[in-house]
């Protein structure tokens, strides 16, 4: 009887396996129809290749697929592969190569993405709610959402950006951050404490997804600006819960080391992975061995409507001085150079070992690929338009772009990189001092600590306009709380005898809280035409904690740049340098030798007392007598000695009677 | 003289001082708090896991031909004996009912429904909970139709508990247990079609997972809450393109190779559990993967990879401006669905799933049992980890964490012990108490205040306080000791002085008497 079921069972298998050909065949689920199909459009196609559909796409009769696409049997056979005319992703890249005065040059790589539309309002969890990714990568998307984040900027700035002979920074300044990390967000919640829990939260994933310290943001660092790094675009920011409000958060981590752990993530990002168009070209060794460097990220959310989107960009910026990357690239190991290579002054006393260098020679061949190691792998093929080279050079520099060693130029100097090939770009110039003229910067500023001592100091800011217009600009401040300073001390220097209410239009002051909040200043500025001012104010520094000291406490405290937002004339963003302020330090054995010495002396006051109360007070003879009257040999040798001392005291009286 | 004996005293009273009074106070003062964890309760439960667990499970049995008035009882008799011929660890039992339709809810609780037919055997519905078990006359005849639906009963539609709970201890099932990833209720899927190259591709998958597996979201939504995304990877092909050499290529060369790591980077998820589909086609360069077992009909060769996912290699590179169509993705996708079931543990071979309703019902009651003996491991090393290290503080957290646990369990096992329980409500809310309860007993274990060992062991105590106490013990002690060694000393010394030194005395102060005099 058990044969039997046991053979019927395995026919009912059996048959259950032939008619199978889909899970909603096998598993009929009530009111399947209902839901097959009916999803929300979570990804829909940016261009027309995602719009298509397969047809009979619900069909389960496919008996006999094919492999490749076969006109004549396309209409009965259902095919595995839709071959297309091109499908693109909305994804962008674009290097530009711009020399600047003294031999220096800017490479700029500008990737650009957008995602999917994104599901406002509908849960991961609903049975339809699927997330797709194409070009915009999977590791951001989650963790803004999460953390519902409507615009996140990342900035890994190093190095010194020489504004009085390169004119302004890239983009208007308003892609490099502060030298070390600087991260600012704007995020959606109810309340400030849930918008700074949502904060953490970022800093904790960035930091993970980076290689970098961000996860040391805490409060103490974090501030609200007020009128800096206000979002730009129009039509404002999306806010997904109408009862929400935004919140605009900001920290940065002074002079944090940037490392090419850092790149590789951003590298990672990209769809092309580094691995075809121009971020073939990037490598480690190369960006970070640069005289300023900077690396960004920023990803605004816009909506249309109900349908809302990320949009990427991704730009890694670098300035290179040539003839020494060149001398690099050639001579890893620096030699001297020979002596018939030696170039020198004919005009002054020369031999074999004397001789005056001749200035650098104004003329420069060179291939992009000699100065990055690499050439350019192809193009990014699931781009919109192809990856662009572009040289934003004088006229008296040319330019080419050197494909199979074909050598090909054009008028705008942009070039296209077309499909696989190995692409690389030739610059060449008989005078390099020629350049396009650096667009003049608003407003210079620096910024400097001042004083000595241990227990206070001050703080200078100088801000030079050299234009013929009075410059408005917000300087934005934020000190660690162990800089106390006093506001009331701010002072102006100024030749022209300019007040403090001429220059300075509106102050915003959030006084720090120890421990728990930076100082938050904010200044509105009006600076004339031609006219240097300088502010100061001092300051007092507070002793630390034991434990809140770092680990390298002698190297002294990093501080933040300041950020100066120039609004008139002209639009530009800039910070002064970093500062390093020591503070007093203490001996890290201190406690254990205090522990120890107040022991010690405790120890002895209490044995004191102690002894006064326990042991016998005596006379001295008393305490002679009873250590003479003591048996055994020491007994014994007092009882002689005093004999003795008897002895001889009797007989001296004898002599003295006599 | 006789002042020694209130040194004496005060001596003692300093020691007495410092032992009853100053030792206390230093150790309280100096201890960390530890939460007082009921561990005696705990290991009682960690011994004997499932002593007070009795899952019932109700039965309504139907008859449609004939009416057995009392068949329900003669196969709870039979059910009763079966159970008993195998020693289970974890107690269950059916309590099989008459079919009231009152009562029953045909999509929720089990029905067993007699039919006559020709010959005798069963089968299981799978789109309901329903077992038919067929009977002919000569069953009747010979009073066999209740021990047939018993054993259909207990050895097929309960087959899962059958093996869990009466077999020997579960160590047996590697099988399932090596592919599974462990239980979570929330699992993320990420599903990645790789190319080798930057060509341009696209695929069919929204409509493809809206067709064909959302259903399966919604039906395994009581065991199992999914999130998924998917997304297009460009030149990863998870370095299969390597392998060049042709035709022996076993699957551990496959193994050695492919590197996950790109994908299995997953700190960007919120869910625990992870589970991947990858869709790789080799890049034109690397040309076609020969070791792959395609067909025309079927491109691709599917490889599972223990509690990661799926892989599904594609002989071919694809060529340019391809876009997979839906009639690519959905066998891709019923082939995964399939492996699903067995990377979460529902089956043991991709083909098992025939009834599903009873499987997943099953699953339920296993992972339950399963969640039950984890909490109770966790909470069993929790008391374990406090008794080994005395010196480390034990949260209030901790012990309202622990409390909250077993009350937890408490209530989880009166839900699983009430036999007028049993629909389907029942087992998931089982299910959520127990997923609860392993959290909750994680949350215990791991705070953060107890694994991060952040604790000053006994060594730094009396590193920091030996310069203090040491002296003043050392002091305290050998007073209390010279006052006890000291003997009434002038009685002692006047009457032993001898004559001589008496005069000898005298002579002194005469001496020095008359020294004063002059």
């Amino acid at each position: 009887m058990r044969a039997l079921l046991v053979l019927f069972w395995a026919f009912l298998v059996a048959k259950a396996q032939e008619v199978r050909s889909s899970i909603d065949e096998e598993l009929l689920i009530p009111n399947e129809t209902e839901s097959a199909g009916s999803a929300d459009e979570t990804c829909i196609a940016e261009d027309s290749s995602f719009g298509l559909d397969s047809g009979n796409s619900t069909s389960n009769d496919k008996e006999d697929p094919v492999e490749e696409e076969l006109l004549n049997e396309a209409l009965q056979k259902p095919v595995f592969f839709e071959k297309q005319d091109a499908i693109k992703y909305p994804f962008a890249e674009q290097l530009t190569l711009k020399p600047l005065p003294r031999n220096y040059m800017v490479a700029s790589f500008q990737f650009q993405m957008a995602s999917n539309n994104l599901s406002v309002g509908q849960s991961e969890t609903d049975f339809d709610a699927y997330r797709h990714y194409t070009v915009f990568p999977k590791a951001i998307s989650p963790i803004l959402e999460y953390t519902n984040t409507r615009q996140l900027h990342l900035r890994f700035t190093h190095g010194l950006w020489d504004s009085e002979s390169w004119g302004q920074l890239p983009h208007k300044g308003s892609k490099s951050g502060g030298n070390g990390v600087e991260l600012w967000a704007v995020i959606e919640a109810d309340s400030k404490e849930i918008a700074f829990r949502h904060w953490v939260s970022l800093a904790n994933s960035l930091s993970g997804l980076f290689c970098s310290s961000i996860n040391f943001i805490d409060s103490e660092r974090t501030t609200y600006p007020v009128s800096s790094f206000q979002p730009q675009g129009d039509g404002g920011l999306p806010v997904f819960n109408a009862t929400n409000g935004l919140f605009l958060i900001r920290a940065a981590l002074a002079n944090e080391p940037i490392c090419t752990e850092n790149l590789t993530p951003f590298l990672k990002l990209l769809p092309t992975r580094g691995k075809s168009g121009i971020s073939s070209l990037l490598d480690g060794h190369k960006v970070f061995d640069s005289n300023w460097h900077s690396m960004s990220l920023d990803v605004e959310t816009t909506c249309d409507g109900n349908d809302c989107k990320y949009h990427m960009e991704e730009l890694i910026e670098i300035v290179f001085n040539v003839p020494n990357t060149l001398a690099r690239a050639e001579k890893p190991i620096p030699k001297p150079v020979k002596e018939s290579d030696l170039k020198c002054d004919e005009s002054k006393p020369h031999d074999n070992f004397e001789c005056f260098p001749l200035p650098q020679s104004k003329e420069i061949k060179f291939r992009l690929s000699e100065l990055f190691g690499k050439q350019i792998v192809g193009s990014s093929l699931i781009s919109e338009s192809p990856s662009q080279i572009c040289a934003d050079v004088s006229d008296n520099w040319k330019a080419y772009i050197d494909v199979d060693n074909m050598l090909f130029a054009t008028d705008n100097n942009c070039f296209s990189v077309k499909e696989n090939k190995l692409h690389d770009l030739y610059l060449e110039s008989d005078d390099t001092t020629q350049v396009t003229p650096p667009e003049s910067v608003p407003l210079y500023v620096s910024r400097s600590l001042t004083g000595y001592g241990q227990d206070s100091g001050g703080l200078r800011t100088v801000f030079k306009n050299p234009g013929n217009e009075s410059v408005n600009a917000i300087y934005f401040e934020a000190l660690p709380w162990y800089m106390r300073i006093y506001l009331s001390s701010l002072k102006i220097e100024s030749a022209d005898g300019l007040e403090i209410e001429d220059v300075v239009r509106g102050t915003y002051y959030l006084p720090a809280i120890d421990r728990e909040r930076p100082t938050h200043l904010e200044y509105n500025l009006t600076i004339p035409a031609n006219t240097t001012i300088a502010l100061s104010y001092q300051f007092d520094k507070a002793l630390l904690k034991y434990a809140e000291y770092p680990p390298d406490a002698n190297h002294g405290f990093e501080i933040e740049s300041a950020v100066v937002t120039v609004l008139e004339p002209v639009r530009y963003e800039m910070r002064t340098a970093t500062l390093l302020l020591s503070l007093s330090t203490p001996d890290f054995s201190m406690p254990y030798n205090v522990i120890i010495l107040t022991s010690t002396v405790m120890g002895l006051a209490f044995g004191t007392l102690f002894n006064l109360m326990v042991k016998r007070l005596v006379p001295l003879e008393e305490a002679d007598r009873q250590a003479s009257l003591r048996p055994g040999l020491k007994g014994k040798v007092a009882r002689m000695l005093k004999a003795f001392s008897l002895k001889r005291k009797k007989v001296d009286e004898v002599k003295k009677r006599q | 003289m006789s002042n020694l004996w209130l040194r004496r005293a005060v001596a003692f009273w300093f020691v007495a001082v410092f032992i009853l009074a100053g030792l206390p106070a230093w150790y309280k003062l100096t201890t960390i708090y530890r939460a007082p964890l009921p561990s005696e309760y705990i290991r009682s439960i960690h011994q004997n896991m499932h002593s007070d667990v009795h899952i019932v499970i109700p039965v309504y049995v139907r008859s449609d031909t004939y009416r057995f008035p009392d068949v329900h009882d003669a196969i709870q008799v039979q059910v009763n004996e079966l159970l008993r011929s195998r020693p289970s660890h974890v107690q269950w039992s059916l309590q099989v009912l008459e079919y009231d339709e009152s009562v029953v809810d045909q999509d929720s609780d089990y029905v067993a429904t007699l039919v006559l037919d020709d010959f005798a055997g069963f089968t299981l519905a799978y789109d309901s909970k329903e077992t038919l078990v067929f009977f002919n006359n000569e069953a009747v005849m010979a009073n066999d139709v209740p021990f047939f639906a018993a054993q259909t009963l207990v050895e097929h539609t309960f087959g899962a508990e059958w093996e869990e709970f009466s077999g020997s201890r579960p160590e047996k099932n590697t099988g399932s247990s090596e592919m599974a990833i462990s239980y979570s209720p929330n699992v993320h899927l990420s599903i990645s079609l790789l190319t080798g190259d930057g060509r341009p591709i696209g695929w069919d998958i929204d409509t493809t997972l809206d067709n064909y597996f959302t259903p399966l979201r919604r039906f395994l939504s009581p065991l199992v809450n999914f999130t998924v995304d998917t997304s297009i990877v460009q030149f990863n092909d998870l370095n299969v393109g390597s392998i060049h050499s042709g035709e022996n290529t076993t699957w551990q060369d496959l193994a050695h190779t492919i590197d996950l790591s790109e994908l299995s980077s997953m700190n960007y998820y919120k869910e625990k559990s992870v589970l991947n589909l990858a869709i790789v086609f080799p890049s034109l360069e690397a040309g076609e993967l020969s070791f792959v077992n395609a067909t025309s009909q079927r491109p691709w060769q599917t490889f599972m990879v223990p509690r990661w996912g799926s892989l599904v290699l594609n002989k071919a590179p694809l060529p340019d401006n391809v876009r997979l169509t839906e009639e690519y993705l959905a066998p891709v996708i019923y082939n995964f669905a399939r492996e699903l079931f067995q990377f979460l543990g529902l089956a043991t071979q991709s083909a098992d799933l025939t009834t599903p309703y009873a499987t997943i019902d099953s699953f339920k009651r296993v992972t339950i049992i399963k969640n039950l003996e984890h909490g109770a491991e966790t909470l069993w090393s929790l008391t374990k980890l406090t008794e080994q290290f005395p010196q480390m503080s034990v949260p209030k957290q901790v012990l309202s964490d622990v409390e909250k646990a077993l009350d937890l369990r408490l209530q989880l096992i009166e839900l699983l012990n009430n036999p007028e329980k049993g629909g389907d409500r029942t087992w998931n809310q089982a299910l959520l108490l127990s997923n609860e309860f392993v959290r909750v007993c994680e949350r215990a274990f791991f705070h953060k205040e107890m694994v991060q060992q952040n604790f000053f062991p006994q060594e730094h105590k009396i590193a920091v306080y030996l310069p203090l106490l040491g002296p003043l013990t050392v002091i305290i002690l050998s007073g209390l000791l010279n006052a006890l060694r000291e003997k009434e000393g002038p009685h002692v010394a006047n009457n032993s002085l001898t004559e001589k030194e008496r005069l000898q005395d005298d002579d002194t102060t005469v001496d020095s008497s008359e020294r004063s005099a002059e």
